[in-house]
């Protein structure tokens, strides 16, 4: 009995076993079910997180050429060192080690990492940009030998400009987008490089490339094991500009001369083709050397670039608005002509001064210049000649025809930020002051004192209307455009307005501007040989002579700015330009580089041997400040006047 | 000593089941090792002693081996104490004894010698109903194996010692209220066990387990990874040997703990419901083996074995599937490890024994 009931306990017992076996490991088919079957998708992606990188590859931005093919701005191998936190165990050992190994300063480095904390884990954080080879060499070994496995090195494109700072402020430079551009365009993800001034900023569609990625599978110390895929990254469209590397050196080598001479290191200047507004040169001094920008610019650079008292980041070319002078007059004297007021056989008598409105305004040279027609007031720059004509004319239809002439307006180049300049009206006095325009205040409007402002950019706009008898180009800096198949070229924009000229009228004008370079003008030191040099000098000042002798002690720079506008040859113009010293005491100087440049032009041209550069010693050292003083009412008389026609 | 009529009585459907189980379990070593290594034939060894070591255990009758339990069970004590003082350390505990070219782990033998001297204790009782005194007799035999084990320090191994007890301690006819009581006190003893018993370490583990997200780089690593690398095998797997997260080592020891992991990655569910079938199988045709089993002593020699075999495998898979807190239980007959497969191979040679002898006196 007691056996029988026994088994049937156990059978009873083993039943209960086996259902129970049943039961769980249906539990556990369901369990595998839902994790592999319900949730695989999500499973799936986590496992694909764990395995694979999308490392981005950058791609190279689009090379500049200058007009002649040669490369201006290129792209460099350059390595980054970056962390990559997901798999790192010890972030501070890491980066402890790091910094000792790479030569870094541990906050410094502990402060990049802390910036992109927010970022996902997999997304490399870049430590060091452009780093040396000893630096890759010692992580390289580390990681080899596991030590910092969860720093990369990698290789990336980077941005090489000339040296020297040659057209920086032309070029421009590069920097990572920030998060509100990212937010506003699509095309543009955190990280990138973008242009931020410049060539590099206006045509950054242009010359930004399409990053390419590649997927590799890492293991779960983060090496790579293979690569699953490569989309090769596509370079930038390549872009051919209107500049001429010769021409800009030219400029830049009359600047090094001027700075040399410890005359000015500060100043613009643009070279246009009169005819079609291709900018043959373009300069903005000091510059800055782009290079630094290009693999991320550090701190201590930044920040005496930001805060240099010469203001290096500013693009003076088109940012800069100062007093034109003298060269202003050649926009009064096309609108007293073109007005039907005078005609090129008007004559003023200058004998020192002129009263107007019950006070007196001085010529700058004492005792006057006599009788004189337009051609020779151009010529010898007289004040009185144009204070007449002013007069004459009323500030509205000078307003009218600088404008024409492509001043006190933007000149259209393709350069982000332009500012522009001022040419006072009545409409703009009343609007901006509230005020009556006072037929007085003209007077000093006519010789380029005064509100009357310009940018260096819109005076050589002005040269080259001046040239082309009365076509305001706009000045360009793309020729073309090559997007992988071919150079495309690009049509030249429309010109910003136009005006014909009558021929005899500016005729007299180009014969005064001649003769200021190739008669007894103030110019000559712009001649050039056989190219019938034409060109206006101006200077203006930079504060008035009563504020110049409080001011003397503050230890500003107070000396004259220097203008010299031109075109070559008189009759059928192939340049047009401006050069613009800052401080640079007067016009002549200017002038002495605008020859330079043009004799490189025309050397170039033709094929002859480049001339060599001027020397410090070419550019005159006078503080006497000849054709500044007297223009303002109520200025002591100079102390002597230099004529430098001789 | 194995007479032929014997023969036609093996279960070979069972043994069928077991070296599928095996096969399955050397392809996944030979995939997430990376080939034909030396872990691959060692475990090939370890198969090939295995069925010697079944051989044996087949050959001798259960009832000769049942009445020289106890020297066995001493035997294995011994061995347990001398590794104890003299075992190869690794991995911070001593498990094994160096015996020059391989290294033997007794306390995987100790499972088998426990069922062997349990189900003799409870199969010479001729008392109908087990007593409390049986039950603590029976509990102070497992616990000597036992805490030497959890000494080593080995809680996972040790832990499965306990499932011998109360297999043989319930078909025996532990009563229903002890059966109650028991399962309360184990529910009142666990926080106190968890204050006092547990290391650090293990704490971490199941606190770990409760929340993997609060530590995923540490203990928790392994959990999420491990329902990463199930989750990722969706209906048909990424394929043999193609598995990434056991190939890339994102999985650690995938060839021992997590094998059943591994399999799940590159064979997916479909894998999944063969493998886990096959376990039922051999389960269910053992506990078939128990209820056919000649005497008391057979039946309850067979749930002894099979106790700590089952239970083993499903710790191992709720624990593949990230599902229960990681602990180093090895798969028996699938994840690598020479000792445990012998013993596996060993102990079911003992049900084969049961199953095969049940017509003879």
């Amino acid at each position: 009995m007691a056996i029988q009931e026994d088994r049937r306990r156990i059978t009873v017992r083993l039943t209960v076993l086996q259902v129970a076996c049943v039961v769980v490991f249906a539990a556990l088919g369901i369990s595998f079910w839902l994790l592999q079957i319900v949730e695989h998708a999500k499973y799936e992606e986590m496992a694909a997180n764990n395995h694979q990188r999308t490392l981005a590859l950058r791609a190279p931005r689009g090379v500049l050429y200058d007009r002649n093919g040669q490369v201006l701005v290129d792209n460099r191998h350059s390595f980054t060192i970056s962390i990559v936190r997901e798999h790192t165990k010890d972030l501070d050992r890491t980066i402890r080690m790091l910094s000792e190994v790479a030569g870094l300063d541990v906050n410094d480095v502990h402060a990049i990492v802390a910036k992109h904390k927010s970022e996902p884990s997999y997304r490399p954080i870049v430590v060091v940009e452009d780093a040396s080879l000893a630096q890759v060499a010692a992580i390289t070994a580390r990681r080899l030998d596991f030590e910092l496995p969860d720093v990369v090195v990698e290789e990336v494109p980077t941005r090489q400009y000339p040296a020297e700072g040659i057209a920086a402020h032309l070029f421009g430079y590069v920097g990572e987008v920030n998060d509100a551009m990212v937010a506003t365009d699509d095309s543009l993800k955190s990280g990138d490089l973008v242009g931020q001034a410049g060539i590099e900023k206006t045509y950054n569609p242009l010359l930004m490339g399409q990053d390419g990625a590649r997927v590799v599978v890492v293991n779960s110390l983060g090496r790579e094991i293979s690569t699953l895929e490569e989309v090769p990254p596509t370079e930038g469209k390549r872009l051919q500009l209107t500049l001429d590397y010769d021409v800009q050196k030219a400029v830049d080598d009359g600047f090094k001369a001027a700075h040399t001479a410890r005359l000015t290191n500060a100043g613009a200047a643009i070279v246009l083709d009169p005819n079609t507004g291709e900018v043959l040169a373009y300069a903005s001094e000091p510059a800055f050397d782009p290079n630094t920008f290009a693999a991320g610019i550090d701190r201590a650079t930044w920040v005496s670039l930001t805060t240099d008292d010469q203001h290096p980041l500013n693009d003076r070319a088109i940012q800069g608005r100062y007093s034109p002078g003298s060269t202003f007059k050649m926009a009064v004297a096309m609108a007293a002509l073109e007005e039907g007021i005078i005609t090129p056989d008007f004559q003023v008598h200058c004998g020192g001064s002129a009263n107007f409105y019950g006070r007196s305004f001085r010529c700058w040279k004492p005792g006057g210049h006599g009788t004189i027609s337009l051609r020779r007031a151009i010529e010898q720059s007289c004040d009185v000649y144009f204070y007449t004509i002013g007069n004459m004319l009323g500030v509205d239809k000078i307003h009218k025809w600088a404008t024409l002439l492509g001043l006190g307006v933007k000149s259209g180049i393709d350069m982000p930020n332009e500012a522009v300049g001022l040419v006072p009206s009545t409409e703009w006095k009343l609007e901006k002051m509230h005020e009556k325009w006072y037929a007085g205040e003209t007077i000093s409007v006519a010789i380029g004192q005064g509100q009357v402002s310009v940018t260096p950019v819109s005076m050589a706009v002005y040269a080259a209307t001046l040239a082309n008898g009365g076509t305001r180009v706009t000045p360009h800096l793309l020729k073309a455009v090559d997007d992988g198949h071919g150079w495309k070229p690009v049509a030249a924009p429309a010109p910003q307005s136009k005006v014909e000229l009558h021929p005899e009228k500016l005729q007299a004008i180009r014969d005064g501007l001649w003769g200021v370079v190739n008669g007894g003008g103030t110019g000559n030191r712009a001649r050039v040989q056989g190219y019938d040099v034409s060109g206006k000098t101006g200077t203006a000042q930079v504060i008035s002579n009563a504020g110049r002798v409080a001011a003397a002690r503050s230890g500003k720079d107070l000396r004259d700015n220097g203008w010299f506008v031109f075109f070559a040859p008189r009759d059928k113009p192939e340049v047009a330009g401006v050069v613009f010293l800052e401080h640079g005491v007067h016009g002549p100087n200017a002038a002495r580089v605008a020859r330079h440049i043009v004799a490189t032009f025309f050397a170039k041209k033709e094929g002859r041997p480049l001339p060599p550069p001027p020397t410090p010693a070419d550019m005159q050292f006078d503080f006497s400040d000849p054709y500044g003083l007297g223009h303002m009412p109520g200025a002591p008389p100079p102390e002597e006047a230099v004529n430098d026609t001789h | 000593m194995l007479e032929r009529r014997l023969y036609y009585h093996v279960d070979w459907a069972m043994l069928a089941g077991i070296f599928a189980l095996c096969a399955i379990g050397l392809a996944q070593i030979y995939s997430a090792t990376g080939g034909f290594t030396r872990i691959y034939y060692t475990q090939i060894y370890g198969i090939l002693f295995g069925v010697f070591a079944m051989a044996i255990c087949l050959s001798v009758d259960y009832r000769s081996l049942a009445d020289k339990s106890h020297w066995i069970y001493l035997g294995i004590l011994l061995l347990l104490m001398y590794v104890l003082f003299f075992g190869v350390v690794r991995g911070g505990s001593r498990r094994w004894i160096d015996l020059g070219v391989v290294n033997l782990q007794p306390s995987e033998f100790a499972k088998a010698a426990l069922a062997l001297v349990l189900a003799k204790f409870f199969g010479e009782s001729r008392r109908g109903a087990i007593t409390r005194e049986d039950l603590a007799i029976a509990a102070a035999i497992a616990a000597v194996p036992l805490i030497l084990i959890a000494r080593q320090p080995d809680l996972g191994t040790a832990v499965t010692l306990i499932p011998v007890v109360f297999a043989i301690a319930y078909v025996a006819g532990m009563s229903m209220r002890i059966v109650g009581i028991l399962a309360l006190v184990g529910v009142l003893v666990a926080p106190v066990a968890w204050k006092f018993a547990l290391k650090d370490y293990q704490r971490e583990r199941i606190s770990t387990f409760l929340d993997p997200a609060q530590d995923a780089k540490g203990a928790g690593y392994q959990q999420i990874q491990a329902r990463i690398t199930v989750g990722s095998g969706g209906l048909w797997g990424k394929g043999f040997t193609k598995g990434t997260q056991g190939q890339l080592r994102f999985l650690p020891v995938a060839h021992n703990d997590f094998i059943f992991s591994v399999l799940a990655e590159e064979q997916g569910f479909a894998g999944v419901l063969v493998t886990l079938g096959l376990y039922l199988f051999v389960i269910l045709r053992a506990l078939e083996a128990a209820r056919l089993a000649k005497d008391r002593l057979g039946a309850y020699l067979v749930l002894g074995v099979l106790a700590s075999f089952t239970f083993q495998v499903i710790y191992n898979v709720t624990m593949s599937a990230g599902l229960a807190p990681v602990k180093g239980l090895t798969l028996p007959l699938m994840s690598y490890g020479g000792s445990s497969m012998i013993a596996t191979l060993a102990a079911f040679g003992l049900i084969l024994n049961v199953r095969m002898r049940r017509f003879t006196n």
